[in-house]
């Protein structure tokens, strides 16, 4: 035990670098957990959601107003706060959904970039950054620590990681068991031959985008709290890990997509003590996408034609 | 009955107007802000007249930097209340002045553009309030060959080291060095300091310099922004300290409160000896982090301490704040706007003829002695090669959700040779020596 105490990883102290792996793994934990909604849209109906990130800072605002401003609940706004993710993805969905339906994904995901931009301008225009106050959006389980193995870790974290393990478990029973379930994997595979079959397709889509939609409501939630700022501009674009925590699970793999996402977040952290990568450590999501494609695709056969041969 | 009706509703429409006449006669009855005889104990918006000023606008401009985790148009817009205050004061000799304000995102080509167009389409006479984290670096050149010297609030190097800019503030680089300072006489054993990587080599440099002379281990931590893994940053710099180290942040209110919620949640806020720069000495910070912080804090204050009773042209900036720019709340921004405000109406006012940009530029390079209670010292531009004229800062913490005085005005230790020089001069030329 006291040589596992004495250990350290690549020149620095292991217990100088438990705190980062806790910190690492709750980010990981909500990273996967929007990675998951992700690919649940994604397999349901083609689109890859940029707006993930902006659809959670917009449930994390409304709620941070409710609470401040008004005589609302904590519980009542933090409901909000998911709520809203799964109302502003299903009237997305509802809206642009058919009409970007036969288009290319590019096309699809570009319009949720779009969403993304809008929601940033709104949110730019109703609650602007700087000023006075400082936003926060802590939640009542932040003031709950425990201490692990000698570090101290919060309830927040707890839940963060728990969460993306039960979402993902939840999300794996779900597709193979039920009928909505199946419905939007025989989507994923022939959205045509799918609705000849006599399934309703736009009903199938729209608990796709609900369903993604709460998962990112639930993201905006936990990360104000895990940031321990509410900025919006910064949460808006953390939906760059979860896309790579997504890319990782191919799109298609829920469970590979869970620990990507862990993987991305423990990266992060845990690059920062290390000073000769720390100032890098923010391009650890495109990395490892990068490798995770790589190694996944090393067995392909790649085809080349000559236009004109 | 009929006439009667009439008595009665005549009666109610001549009290009605009577009461609307007497509101009118109660409002123009409440005297302006900033308007009166200005004293000792009195500081006046301009001239002080309370007449409108109507003549053709002087035009004046300036340029603020605006990024998600960095609003700095703060600074320009109590600037423009303060303007405002003028303008409703008799103005400069009866015109009033139209104050031209542009926000950058950190984008040189932006910032470069901004100024020509402040100076060559707009006709802008000077350029008062920039504040940026690049835009000293990009337009120092500019300025110097149309022969503007602007009255702002600095933050890079470019911005104390060329002859274009007076800044009113003594910026990151100083103010962390009398952070430094407090917090080594305070007896740390080690020091950490983070500053946003665009001008940490700069911003932290002069800190890290004076601990090492001192004998201080220091550790610079660039931060990324906006902010998104508070905690770690904080933890790595703790493990660096240990207990009883010291920790400078140098962040605006937009960024360092990630900080601050981080310490609390890690449980640290007592474990370390807390420094800071400026931007955080205020009430609507002391209020969100007192009493845990009560204390813990050496925040390094470029200027007074924010607070209504501490002098004239305080209570002043309080007052224009509430008539003219309600939505800011009195801070540093907000001290640095109006005292850039005030100076650029001292030198209008100052110009004997034509009111051009040769002549404003001229009155401001001859700006000296410029007392006021929100700086230490008084002010003064001065034709040198750099001007660093806010070098004497004060320490404040947090007590009782209130901002308090922890060691009065002391000059920021010279570890740059400009500063060294720079009191050579103020005491050569007299430039706030008072004489």
């Amino acid at each position: 035990m006291t040589d596992l105490l004495a250990l350290s990883v690549f020149g620095v102290d292991w217990q100088f670098l438990k705190p980062f792996i806790v910190i690492g793994l709750a980010f990981g934990g909500v990273y996967a957990l929007s990675g998951v909604g992700l690919v649940v849209l994604y397999r349901a109906t083609g689109v890859l959601n940029l707006a993930f990130g902006a659809i959670g800072a917009a449930g994390a605002l409304i709620a941070y107003y409710l609470i401040n401003h008004t005589s609302c609940p904590e519980w009542l706004a933090f409901a909000v706060c998911v709520a809203a993710g799964g109302v502003v993805n299903l009237a997305y969905g509802m809206v642009f959904g058919p009409a970007f339906a036969r288009r290319d994904p590019l096309v699809k995901m570009m319009g949720t970039l779009g969403l993304a931009l809008i929601l940033l301008g709104l949110m730019a225009w109703r609650a602007p950054a700087g000023g006075a106050f400082a936003r926060f959006l802590p939640l009542p389980s932040s003031e709950h620590r425990y201490d692990i193995l000698g570090t101290s870790v919060s309830l927040t974290q707890i839940i963060a990681i728990v969460l993306a393990f039960a979402i993902t478990a939840a999300a794996s029973i779900f597709l193979r068991v039920t009928k909505l379930g199946t419905a939007m994997r025989a989507l994923a595979n022939d959205r045509e031959i799918t609705a000849t079959l006599g399934v309703p397709v736009r009903r199938v889509e729209a608990a796709a985008w609900f369903g993604s939609g709460l998962a990112c409501g639930a993201a905006g939630l936990l990360l104000p709290d895990l940031l321990t700022s509410l900025d919006y501009t910064a949460l808006t674009f953390l939906v760059i890990a979860s896309l790579a925590a997504a890319l990782i699970g191919r799109l298609q793999s829920l469970w590979a997509t869970l620990f990507g996402g862990l993987a991305v977040g423990l990266a992060q952290s845990v690059a920062t003590p290390y000073a000769s990568i720390s100032a890098y450590r923010s391009a650890a999501p495109f990395v490892l996408a990068i490798a995770a494609l790589l190694f996944l695709s090393r067995h392909r056969v790649v085809t080349v034609s000559r236009a004109g041969a | 009955m009929r006439a009667t009706k009439t008595m009665i509703g005549g009666a109610a429409v001549g009290a009605c107007l009577l009461a609307l006449m007497l509101a009118g006669w109660a409002t123009g009855a409440q005297a302006p802000v900033g308007s009166g005889k200005a004293s000792a104990k009195k500081s006046v918006c301009g001239l002080g007249t309370g007449k409108k000023a109507t003549g053709t606008p002087i035009k004046l401009g300036g340029i603020d930097m605006l990024i998600p985790g960095v609003d700095f148009t703060t600074i320009g817009k109590t600037a423009k209340a303060y303007f405002d205050c003028v303008n409703d004061n008799g103005g400069i000799n009866g015109r009033p002045i139209k104050y031209i304000l542009y926000n950058e995102q950190l984008n040189p080509a932006q910032e470069a553009a901004l100024a020509r167009k402040l100076i060559q389409t707009d006709k802008v006479v000077g350029v008062v309030g920039n504040t940026s984290f690049a835009e000293c670096g990009t337009n120092w050149k500019y300025y110097k060959s149309k022969g503007f010297v602007v009255i702002g609030a600095g933050v890079q190097a470019e911005c104390y080291s060329t002859p274009s800019f007076a800044e009113v503030n003594a910026g990151p680089r100083y103010s962390n060095i009398g952070a430094a300072q407090a917090l080594i006489k305070a007896g740390i054993k080690k020091l950490a300091i983070a500053s946003p990587d665009t001008i940490s080599a700069y911003a932290d440099g002069g800190a890290a310099l004076l601990a090492k002379k001192a004998g201080v281990p220091v550790k610079i931590f660039p931060t990324h922004l906006p902010v998104t893994d508070a905690t770690s940053q904080l933890i790595q710099m703790y493990q660096f300290v240990g207990d009883g180290g010291g920790i400078l942040l140098d962040f605006t209110p937009d960024t360092a409160p990630a900080f601050m919620k981080a310490a609390e949640a890690q449980g640290i806020v007592e474990k370390v000896k807390w420094g800071s720069s400026t931007p955080i000495a205020n009430t609507f910070m002391s209020g969100q982090f007192s009493p845990k912080w009560d204390g813990h804090l050496w925040i390094d204050n470029e200027f007074s301490n924010v607070d209504p009773s501490v002098g004239p042209d305080s209570a002043l900036m309080f007052a224009v704040l509430k008539r003219y720019a309600p939505t800011i709340a009195p801070q540093a921004f907000a001290q640095m706007g109006y005292l850039a405000g005030k100076f650029a109406t001292n030198a209008l006012l100052s110009i004997k003829g034509p009111v051009t940009a040769k002549s404003y530029n001229a009155a401001v390079i001859n700006l000296k002695n410029q007392k006021t209670d929100i700086l230490c010292k008084p002010y003064y531009v001065g034709k040198l090669p750099y001007h660093i004229p806010n070098n004497t800062n004060i320490i404040v913490d947090y007590k009782n959700k209130d901002v308090v005085v922890k060691n009065g005005c002391t000059a920021i230790a010279a570890v740059d040779k400009s500063v060294a020089q720079t009191r050579i001069w103020e005491k050569k030329f007299n430039l706030n020596t008072g004489k």
